[in-house]
């Protein structure tokens, strides 16, 4: 299959992932807020299962990208932007998926506060990705 | 150890694995690739053409056309972005002008119909000017 094909699954792949990280954090940032009110956890379990979707959303995300660019992992001008938020961003969220399946929906507050400050970054590299992606389809 | 020690221990290792993969899936397809672009050209593929030799001037005539149609694509010093690098390529001037008019399926569009034979005969001295 060709580029022209990868590409259009990379736009339709990538949105999704990015979307759901986003939610997750806003569920979670908002669960954290209510803990002491009835929606907190319910919210926490919202964010988990996002999170946990977000993760495994950024593979078919990262795969198409590749196979879409003939493997380049760095490229120059925009690319080379787009790819330096894309490759932390990757790293953070497969990260704090794992991390997430494996502590449950709630942890201690102060942990989770690492957690969402994480979150947060990841979040903002993955902005950044889209951003400089959509730079490339749309900038010049 | 925390729950969360041994949960920030697997995270740092998925995530390793996880951008380790990348890596290897990228250099594997980045060597298919390398290997179908250096691949020669169908019999179709016929030298419609015999490029006048390149010279200084060419080059810098084929600069600017490279800028207009070929940049965006190569990066504007030919050092590739989403096409590949163009220095130093070893491939024939027969190779490269058949793929400035025929593209290739799927990766690059065909040039043939914006470019004349003459201009085309310019973006080669250029390409042959970054060796």
């Amino acid at each position: 299959m060709d580029s022209e094909f990868w590409a259009k699954i990379h736009g339709a792949s990538t949105h999704l992932p990015l979307a759901l990280a986003g939610c997750s954090w806003l569920f979670d940032a908002a669960g954290l807020a209510l803990a002491r009110r009835p929606a907190g956890p319910q919210l926490n379990i919202a964010g988990y299962w996002t999170m946990l979707l977000a993760g495994l959303g950024t593979f078919p995300a990262v795969a198409s990208g590749l196979l879409m660019t003939k493997g380049q992992m760095l490229g120059h001008d925009l690319v080379r932007f787009h790819h330096l938020f894309v490759w932390p961003a990757f790293g953070l969220l497969v990260g704090l998926a794992t991390w997430r399946a494996m502590v449950g929906t709630m942890t201690r507050r102060g942990v989770f506060g690492c957690y969402l400050a994480v979150g947060f970054t990841a979040a903002a590299l993955v902005a950044g990705a889209g951003y400089f992606g959509g730079e490339m389809l749309l900038g010049h | 150890m925390t729950r969360e020690k041994k949960a920030l221990g697997a995270a740092i290792l998925a995530s390793g694995l996880a951008l380790g993969g990348a890596f290897v899936f990228g250099k594997t397809l980045q060597q298919q690739a390398r290997a179908d672009s250096h691949q020669q050209p169908a019999v179709a593929e016929t030298w419609l053409f015999s490029p006048p030799a390149p010279s200084p001037e060419m080059a810098v005539a084929g600069q600017k056309l490279f800028l207009n149609s070929c940049a965006h694509c190569h990066g504007a010093d030919a050092h590739g972005d989403e096409g590949p690098d163009l220095h130093g390529v070893q491939v024939s001037d027969r190779r490269i002008v058949n793929v400035i008019k025929n593209g290739i399926q799927g990766e690059m569009p065909s040039f043939a119909k914006k470019h004349s034979e003459a201009e085309i005969a310019e973006l080669l001295a250029y390409v042959r000017s970054l060796n």
